[in-house]
């Protein structure tokens, strides 16, 4: 699995716009990361994650979106797995 | 439903919230009229933005819109005036669902 996650992640890095990424467990413990992210973002990404899926409990948890001038953050729950994706807009 | 949305400015709109800086209901509407627990988890999720990732967004850059976007419907929530505003509204069936 480490390999597989490993390989999205490369992908995704090489999207255009992509500066970083990182994923979490159903614990919000760190499973990868690469490019611009730390690890000890885990945490946080996991909480936001449970905390949108708390908004509407009988739907699938949604795509939280965080913007601002310059960079962008897209954050998705898959099962257990929460996954972070950092872009640059420039 | 109908008569709701004939109160409402933007289009898809089916809800509106508005709150202070310490996540109080200023005013509602719609699918959201007097909503305290949207608000509740609204202002949770403000709360945690601050603490997202140092090394990819420098903490005084801020956020300035946030998206919760489902199937069929999203939340779109930003600050302006020192209050938040938290719309509610469908989203058209056709558009792609991959945004990443």
């Amino acid at each position: 699995m480490e390999k597989k996650l490993e390989t999205v992640m490369e992908e995704l890095i090489t999207r255009p716009g992509v500066i970083g990424c990182i994923f979490a467990d159903h614990q919000g413990l760190c499973l990868g990361v690469k490019g611009k992210a730390s690890t000890e973002s885990a945490g946080i990404i996991h909480a936001m994650a449970e905390e949108a899926a708390r908004l509407e409990p009988k739907s699938k948890p949604p795509v939280i979106l965080l913007e601002n001038d310059n960079r962008s953050c897209i954050l998705t729950t898959t099962g257990t797995l929460t996954g972070a994706i950092f872009k640059s807009l420039n | 439903m109908l008569d709701i949305l004939d109160d409402m400015d933007r289009p898809g709109q089916t809800g509106y919230l508005q709150l202070n800086d310490d996540g109080a209901v200023l005013s509602s509407s719609g699918d959201l009229e007097n909503d305290e627990r949207t608000a509740a988890i609204i202002m949770g999720l403000i709360n945690l933005t601050s603490q997202i990732d140092s090394k990819a967004f420098p903490p005084e850059e801020g956020f300035k819109k946030l998206s919760l976007v489902y199937d069929d419907h999203c939340y779109i929530v930003c600050l302006s005036n020192r209050k938040i505003h938290i719309v509610k509204k469908t989203l058209p069936t056709d558009i792609p669902t991959n945004i990443a």
